[in-house]
């Protein structure tokens, strides 16, 4: 008889999604899928708006990186408007990033993630969130509140708003850096860096406790996609793509916004409302990638900052070709977050980050823009047409949760067949593969906000759709 | 990092776009403007509460949360004490309640806040709008004599 374990909802992630595990006449696992059981339509309401709201429309797909969509739909505009920004809007922009990155690593690491590293996957699942990590290890409580709010802080003052901020234009931003926000974000860097620190060192001492988990937790071969700089280091808010297979090896590189539709494509699975996307030459599956923070370092050469470059160096070890397993997305966040203070450090310190020329204008000019940046979780592709008047006639948006979804599917059947056997299953064992996709650290706000909390149950369905057994938390 | 230095701290919470979930966020924009010449009150307003304003809390010497209760009656007010949560709390990183942030407060920054009080006003709607309630509407002026005879009670206790 087929048997169905049913995990719904995942916690611990930003959105809501399910789990389920198919299990064969032999209790064994026979296949696994994670759904993302929502919809939420914005690239379809947003035909007949002017393509000028689209950044302040588009922010609104999430309350965690809407700095994100706001550049990447920026970006969008500005193609179709055919200008190039300011210098200074461009470093502004790329420090609002960087911030918005550090918040959302912070919030990753110490919030969902670290409640599993500190207190083990099997410890009471109402004790496993920051207050618990705050009760055996307060110094990692207030490290993880005050770096996620160094970050939070930065995009109230830089865009007026901790969520949501109108200050990203197309053709720029609104308004310029003002010396007093300049040395109060100075001022905030000390801290950031010590909260880091803290972070970094406690993760690298518990990691060796996780082999393991290490080696179930999505540990295959995969291609990997992310923003690149022309010397080989790492970029979130510039830069073109590049494509590297399991062994390191450039499949593609210069992978500009306008170019990206030729060479991505997005498929459907009947058990998910996010797409799967994948590189069209190798087709689907096989073109499948991972995005986000352990592929953005499995493809650059440099972080392009001293600490994290230390800390980089440090980071490859762990294997002579690509790093596979996605446990190592812990890591590779808090390496960074790193990068982003020291960056943020160096952008503040740019002669020209005070001036006052940071916005371009113009109107349309081609019918036709696309900009990609990386969001926190991984590559963010936004797409628009529009008519002569600039209404937006379509629109296409490629997240990093679809970048991912196949190598999420693939990580949580990796790990189902470790954890469960003989057809039974344990909240520990549960939590494990939960665990996996929060690796990943999907966004599923990119589809949709579920509206109130669920609770979780864990279902055993057999073929004929009786409940056969079932956990509640 | 820059952290409230006000003797006393309002913080309030709720969504101007859910009708009288809005609450919260009006009142706080009204005692903004009434003691816009008091450095000791500060306010702070938010859609969701987050761990994060716990160093907000710490720093203060008494916290006035507002917020909106969709367990009263549309429009009656309520004034009552906080106490920091004790126990397991079964927390949200998205939203923490003011018993929550407390004990944030107490037991990360080993400082809380010596009064803590919540004012909540019952909602009626919390449909998708901008206007409140009617029962919500005529409670609004009685709220914000509350307000202010609590924060020159608070005031005067904490000087």
């Amino acid at each position: 008889m087929t048997q169905t374990i049913t995990i719904d909802p995942v916690t611990r992630l930003e959105g809501h999604g399910k789990i389920t595990i198919q299990l064969n006449s032999q209790g064994e696992v026979e296949d696994a899928h994670f759904h993302v059981t929502q919809v939420r339509g914005f690239e379809k309401f947003s035909e007949g708006r002017p393509f000028y709201e689209m950044p302040s429309l588009m922010a609104r797909i999430c309350g965690i990186c809407p700095v994100s969509h706001l550049i990447a739909s920026a970006k969008a505009c500005e193609a179709i408007m055919s200008v190039r920004i300011p210098h200074t809007a461009a470093q502004l922009r790329r420090m609002l990033n960087l911030a918005q990155m550090v918040q959302s690593h912070a919030l990753s690491f110490f919030h969902l993630s670290s409640p599993d590293l500190l207190l083990g996957m099997e410890s009471d699942p109402v004790k496993r969130n920051i207050f618990g990590v705050a009760e055996v290890r307060p110094d990692l409580g207030l490290a993880g509140i005050g770096l996620r709010r160094f970050g939070q802080h930065m995009i109230e003052l830089l865009g007026n708003k901790r969520i949501h901020p109108g200050w990203v234009v197309p053709g720029g931003v609104t308004e310029p850096l003002t010396q007093a926000k300049r040395d109060e974000i100075l001022a905030m860097i000390p801290e950031a860096y010590a909260n880091l620190r803290a972070g970094l060192t406690a993760y690298k001492q518990i990691a060796a406790n996780f082999k393991p988990e290490i080696e179930v937790f999505a540990n295959f071969p995969s291609n990997y996609l992310g923003l690149i700089n022309e010397d080989e280091s790492i970029e979130f808010t510039d830069g073109l793509l590049r494509l590297i297979d399991p062994k390191g090896n450039i499949i593609e590189d210069g992978i500009s916004a306008s170019r990206f539709s030729e060479v991505i494509g997005e498929a459907v699975e009947n058990y998910s409302y996010t797409k799967f996307v994948y590189y069209k030459p190798l087709g689907y599956p096989a073109g499948s990638y991972r995005v986000g923070p352990l592929p953005r370092l499995n493809i650059v050469k440099s972080m392009g900052t001293p600490q994290a470059d230390i800390e980089l160096a440090e980071f490859k070890q762990i294997s002579a070709g690509p790093i596979e397993s996605s446990f190592h997305y812990h890591h590779a966040r808090l390496v960074e977050a790193l990068y982003g203070i020291e960056k943020i450090e160096q952008i503040l310190t740019d002669p020209l980050i005070l001036d006052k020329h940071v916005r371009a204008t113009a109107g349309v000019n081609r019918l036709e823009g696309a900009g990609q940046i990386e969001a926190p979780r991984g590559t963010l592709f936004h797409n628009y047409k529009v008519d002569e008047n600039g209404k937006i006639t379509w629109a296409n948006l490629v997240v990093a949760t679809g970048h991912n979804n196949n190598a999420m599917n693939k990580g949580v059947l990796q790990s189902a067949k470790a954890y469960v056997k003989d057809g039974k299953f344990t909240a520990g064992a549960l939590n494990r593969v939960e665990a996996v996709i929060r690796t990943f650290d999907p966004c599923l706000s990119c589809s949709t906000h579920a509206f109130g909390q669920m609770p979780l149950v864990l279902s055993l369905v057999n073929a004929d759709g009786q409940l056969v057994d079932q956990l509640i938390r | 990092m820059t952290q409230t230095k006000a003797r006393c701290l309002i913080l309030a919470c709720g969504n101007a776009l859910r009708s009288d979930d809005g609450t919260g966020l009006w009142l706080a924009q009204w005692a903004e403007e009434k003691f816009a010449d008091s450095p000791s009150i500060c306010v702070i307003s938010r859609q969701q509460w987050t761990p994060e304003l716990g160093a907000e809390i710490a720093q203060s010497q008494c916290v006035l949360f507002i917020d909106c209760s969709v367990d009263a009656a549309p429009g009656s007010i309520q004034l009552l004490p906080v106490h920091p949560a004790s126990g397991p709390q079964t927390v949200s990183t998205h939203h923490s309640g003011a018993s929550e942030l407390l004990a944030i407060a107490r037991d990360l920054y080993n400082s809380p806040p010596r009064t803590a009080l919540q004012l909540t006003i019952g909602a009626g709607s919390t449909e998708l709008g901008e206007t409140f309630s009617p029962a919500v509407q005529a409670a609004l002026p009685q709220a914000c004599q509350l307000i202010a005879a609590t924060l020159s009670g608070l005031l005067q206790a904490s000087a």
